[in-house]
């Protein structure tokens, strides 16, 4: 198994598409902190405009905190597209190469196969974000310096530097989470569909409902409190005043047995088709 | 002769007329804040408001007579447009009136009340009502109506009888609800669409503790 | 038998792609299946190598190897963004094997592939990578090979190379090797034995030399003055050139190629036309 996964790796970082995925999102944090820098200060000053009335403001709210929560934000929608197209792929184009197909004629299992490549999916995505976390806090801190965040979620919130920067830290991780599910699904659809335009498709529209479904009320307790939808934006609990922990703890929990069961599924439907 | 001496007595009159409409407990107290030179303090900031959730914050405080007081910090902090002005020098800054409004009971104490009604259009509010305590010749509390910034009203503790400043204020305020546009929003916002709609303006309420470092008199 | 398959049969929807197909292959033997396209070849194929499961019948392998047959289904598939080397590794450590420097190159040289070039797959002729391809299926030494239409995409040069390679390795490896194609001549070049595959169906099977001598009707004799020929003349012929095509039997070819040596025809080469008509006839 370990050689299967080894063997993974080494395709992965092999291939161009990984380093075009890497720039992606490099060029993604650049463009917001350029966008933050040019109209940050506007934003914010729109936001404390009713505050105004009362209160002089001391210190600089628009710092390297707040540049981090907005990258941060991405997680809602550009890394897990990309984390879509990457890791789908992963499995696609070994269809429409038919490296599949010589793979299998080796003296390999089925299900190790698929399962090193959930495994590697797991790492990569990991590690992705890992990367998006260090870049961001070395740019946003380097050019921004820090400060207190400020964070409307239920009402204003205030944090303070040090504070601030530990509840980003754990929201990347707990972020992270949230986008082994969507590389774990997008795995799972290259399963089923094997062709890469239309895995891409089901992907995206994926993506598209659940951020959609997410702010939906279903009325319903089951629905509304563990529904993988409602349990992909566990980070954003860091930032409320006071951290919820076991609320966060069980979330986490339970979307990773969606994790577990979708990668099950994945497994079954893989080892049961005919590869040729 | 008779009309001179007629115009003349006018004159006095309205002058002491005038003297007459500042208080002299008022008077007193000015007096007294009118001896600080300059202090210094280290203040520990609480923002009480539903909509605002900030920790503790500390800042140090600035001031010398007749300039604005400075506020220092190296965190964020919201600071207060009225309260932290603790030499009151706000309040007497512009040529007033005052007007007895009798007493008022706080605490089981009893306090002289006053209005206090500035002359001059330039000064920043429209009226302000101050509590006295006779005793102590300070003043405890006083609501100020300004003309821009809304109302404020003031409750200042002391730690002892001959203190002239106090070691804490609480100051209270009206504050409308912040409104986000959405795309600003976490993505976690329920947006109660209750509150949102309501055009009930929110109380705020901020604790300031004083730690001096310096006070400075003038002999 | 290293490898013998009994009465396999697989349909996809509708059509019957394979109908009872019971083939064998020793070691050491190279067994040529022909069939046109769509006659079931490479779904024959991929139930030997074990990607798809018959509907009915049984395959069974002697060995007792990790991996007892390896192979090339139509085109190899490679890793065109990977080099040889790589290709090779990555091959290699998914089925456990400790892939050395050494390794790679005496896989390499095994198949007549140059050690010291480091592009990617992608820049290689099509005959570079069917000698991969089989370089890959050679991982793990399997005792028994399946070519799926090797010769495809080969220019004249490369097929003949292949032709040695395959021959080298079921002569010097004694591996049991089987190809399929639908060029007759090349497999009539290097195949003990011949399956003719039909519909889904082998309605021929047997050695090479009977197979081909079956289906033949016609003789390419080439000579410089083959037209002088007066021989010739009471057979049906058609001379052209310096070759004339002779309808005549298999056993007759013997007494006729006497009888223009006694004429002192400079014979330089005959070989069988074999007629694909008879050839697919059930």
């Amino acid at each position: 198994m370990k050689n299967l996964i080894f063997a993974e790796v080494y395709k992965l970082f092999k291939q161009g598409k990984t380093y075009y995925a890497l720039g992606a999102i490099f060029l993604i944090e650049i463009i917001i902190l350029f966008s933050a820098y040019s109209q940050g200060q506007d934003a914010l000053d729109m936001i404390l405009d009713n505050l105004k009335q009362s209160f002089y403001f001391e210190g600089n709210l628009l710092n390297g905190n707040l540049l981090s929560y907005l990258i941060l934000n991405t997680l809602w929608f550009h890394l897990p597209l990309i984390l879509i197209v990457i890791i789908s792929g992963t499995l696609t184009s070994e269809y429409k190469d038919r490296t599949l197909l010589s793979v299998m004629l080796q003296p390999v299992a089925k299900w190790k196969f698929i399962l090193s490549k959930y495994i590697v999916a797991i790492l990569f995505t990991f590690l992705i974000v890992l990367f998006l976390a260090v870049t961001t806090f070395i740019l946003a801190y380097s050019i921004f310096g820090d400060g207190d965040l400020i964070v409307y979620l239920n009402g204003l919130s205030f944090f303070e530097s040090s504070d601030a920067f530990n509840r980003i830290l754990w929201a990347f991780g707990f972020g992270a989470i949230s986008m082994i599910f969507f590389s774990v699904v997008s795995l799972t659809l290259a399963v089923i569909l094997e062709e890469p335009t239309k895995t891409w498709i089901a992907g995206a529209f994926f993506l598209i409902i659940s951020n959609l479904l997410a702010k939906v009320n279903f009325k319903n307790y089951l629905l509304d409190n563990w529904l993988y939808v409602k349990l992909n934006d566990t980070w954003q609990y860091l930032f409320h005043f006071n951290i919820p922990w076991n609320k966060i703890y069980l979330n986490t929990t339970v979307l990773s047995l969606y994790t577990i069961v979708t990668v099950f599924i994945g497994v079954i439907i893989f080892t049961k088709k005919d590869v040729g | 002769m008779m009309t001179r001496l007629f115009i003349l007595i006018c004159y006095f009159g309205i002058c002491h007329l005038n003297a007459q409409n500042i208080d002299k407990d008022l008077l007193e107290v000015q007096h007294r804040l009118d001896t600080i030179q300059s202090f210094s303090a280290l203040v520990e900031l609480n923002v009480d408001i539903s909509f605002i959730n900030i920790p503790v914050k500390h800042a140090k405080i600035e001031y010398t007579k007749n300039e604005e007081t400075k506020v220092f910090s190296e965190d964020f902090v919201l600071i207060p447009k009225k309260g932290l002005d603790v030499s009151l020098y706000q309040l007497f800054k512009n040529p007033f009136i005052t007007v007895d409004r009798g007493t008022a009971l706080r605490h089981n104490k009893t306090y002289k009340a006053l209005n206090i009604i500035p002359t001059n259009r330039k000064a920043d509010f429209s009226i302000a009502t101050v509590l006295i305590d006779t005793f102590t010749n300070r003043i405890v509390e006083y609501e100020i109506n300004t003309k821009k910034d809304g109302s404020y009203l003031v409750s200042m503790q002391y730690t002892n009888d001959i203190s002239l400043l106090p070691i804490s204020i609480e100051v209270k305020f009206e504050i409308e609800r912040v409104r986000i546009p959405l795309k600003y929003m976490g993505r976690d916002a329920d947006i109660d669409k209750d509150s949102y709609k309501s055009e009930e303006v929110k109380t705020g309420t901020i604790h300031i503790g004083f730690n001096y470092t310096e006070i400075l008199y003038f002999h | 038998m290293i490898i013998t398959s009994y009465n396999l049969s697989k349909s996809y929807k509708s059509v019957k792609a394979l109908k009872n197909v019971s083939i064998s292959c020793k070691k050491g033997e190279i067994l040529g299946v022909i069939g046109a396209n769509g006659s079931g070849k490479s779904t024959l194929f991929k139930i030997l190598l074990g990607v798809l499961k018959p509907d009915t019948g049984l395959v069974t392998i002697s060995s007792k190897k990790t991996k007892p047959i390896g192979g090339i289904i139509e085109k190899p598939a490679l890793y065109e963004y990977l080099n040889a080397h790589e290709n090779l590794k990555v091959f290699g450590r998914i089925q456990g094997l400790k892939i050395t420097d050494k390794f790679v190159i005496n896989s390499l040289k095994k198949v007549g592939l140059p050690i010291d070039r480091k592009d990617p797959v992608k820049n290689f002729s099509m005959g570079m990578k069917q000698r991969l391809g089989i370089a890959i299926a050679l991982l793990n030494n399997p005792e028994c090979l399946v070519l799926d239409e090797p010769f495809s995409g080969l220019d004249p040069m490369g097929i003949s190379s292949l032709n040695t390679l395959i021959t080298t390795l079921a002569e010097e490896q004694k591996l049991g090797i089987l190809i399929s194609s639908h060029i007759l001549g090349e497999l009539n070049k290097i195949c003990h034995r011949l399956t003719v595959l039909k519909n889904g169906e082998i309605i021929k099977s047997g050695t090479t030399k009977d197979i081909i001598n079956e289906s033949t009707i016609a003789y390419n004799i080439s000579a410089a003055n083959i037209s002088t020929s007066e021989v010739l003349k009471s057979y049906d012929v058609t001379i052209k050139n310096h070759q004339a095509t002779v309808i005549v039997a298999f056993e007759d070819i013997s007494e006729l190629l006497q009888k223009l040596h006694n004429e002192n025809i400079a014979i330089t080469s005959c070989t069988p036309e074999v007629n694909m008509n008879k050839l697919f006839e059930n």
